[in-house]
């Protein structure tokens, strides 16, 4: 693989392991979003810090793919919140900041950058098992089943040049996962028939799988990290 | 019978129309759940598959994500929340009828029901 694949929520957690693994490909220039400077993970990577919910966001980055000067030939759609509650108790606040991050900036990103990827080139979105219904996460849930749909939609209408799948990880070792409180984490790692916590560099390593040749043949598929948690 | 029948409206593939729709959906849930009240939503079978393109993708994938989760948090109080799926074509008061049997059935929840056969041989939702 040669040119810039553009990573976003890249300053820590799965992100940062996704930037970090295809950095590590060189000669590969990874354009990572949300990431300062001083966090830079090596030389092939171009920091742009943007607020990808802002009507200019998907332009900024646009622009930066083009200043980079090197085919598109991956996107990784990562940035996302949680606010949960159950569904009683939602706000509208909350439901709203979660889908607008976790779905519309997605969305709104993809088909800025679609037009300038490469033929072989390949999308890769974060969704999430919650997809698969996730108690007290209505709105989180919603947004990754959303992105699903936007998986499978963008796969039909970019193929044959583009492939366009999903990743959705279980319950990842992250600053997201560590705001569980102990003991209901430990509960849910006693669910898990590999009976840990995955690490974000495990799913670094099926979203890089995607993005390279390797997976020549698919598209519009949802790979679960998940250490078999669906079946239990 | 009591519960909601959410029929998932048409959005084409504009963020503003996407977002207003699973609003909308929302607002509907979560007054339904707080009266402890069923509700099913109503969705393209094509659409869970991405073959009209990716808003009224978002919207099906996303109601049917969202009702899994709700089933959760309803099966404590007794409430459901279920997804019905049709093909192109089909009678609309078939999917109704269909729609208003999962209102009824208290013993499923965070169900898929199909409505026609154009899910088959298609990717599991």
């Amino acid at each position: 693989m040669n040119g810039s694949v553009v990573v976003t929520g890249a300053a820590r957690g799965i992100g940062r392991a996704i930037a970090e693994r295809v950095a590590s490909m060189g000669p590969i220039t990874v354009i990572g979003v949300d990431i300062a400077p001083e966090l830079a993970l090596s030389e092939h990577l171009m920091p742009v810090q943007v607020d990808l919910t802002s009507p200019e966001g998907p332009s900024v980055v646009r622009e930066t793919v083009e200043s980079a000067g090197a085919p598109l030939v991956g996107v990784v759609n990562n940035a996302g919140i949680t606010r949960d509650a159950r569904l009683v108790n939602m706000t509208d606040d909350d439901f709203a900041a979660v889908l607008e991050v976790n779905l519309g900036a997605s969305y709104r990103l993809a088909t800025e950058l679609a037009p300038l990827m490469s033929d072989g080139g390949a999308i890769v979105n974060i969704a999430s098992r919650a997809y698969l219904g996730n108690f007290g996460q209505f709105n989180y849930s919603m947004s990754k089943g959303g992105v699903v749909g936007m998986t499978r939609a963008l796969a039909l209408s970019l193929a044959p040049g583009v492939r366009v799948n999903a990743v959705a990880p279980g319950l990842i070792s992250s600053e997201m996962s560590m705001g569980i409180p102990e003991e209901i984490r430990e509960k849910m790692v006693d669910a898990i028939p590999l009976d840990r916590m995955g690490t974000p560099e495990e799913v670094a390593d099926t979203v890089w799988w995607l993005l390279t040749p390797l997976s020549s043949y698919i598209t519009g598929e949802v790979i679960v990290v998940g250490g078999g948690r669906s079946l239990s | 019978m009591s519960g909601v029948i959410h029929w998932a409206e048409e959005v084409g593939d504009d963020w503003a129309r996407v977002q207003a729709e699973l609003t909308r959906a929302f607002e509907v849930s979560r007054a339904s759940a707080q009266a402890e009240e069923s509700f099913v939503y109503v969705v393209r079978q094509d659409d869970l598959l991405g073959r009209r393109g990716p808003g009224n993708a978002m919207v099906a994938t996303g109601l049917l994500s969202a009702a899994r989760t709700a089933a959760l948090e309803g099966s404590r109080k007794r409430w459901t929340a279920n997804v019905v799926a049709y093909d192109e074509g089909t009678d609309p008061e078939a999917v109704q009828a269909w729609a208003r049997r999962m209102l009824e059935a208290d013993d499923v929840t965070g169900e898929l029901v199909r409505v026609g056969a154009g899910h088959i041989g298609k990717t599991l939702p």
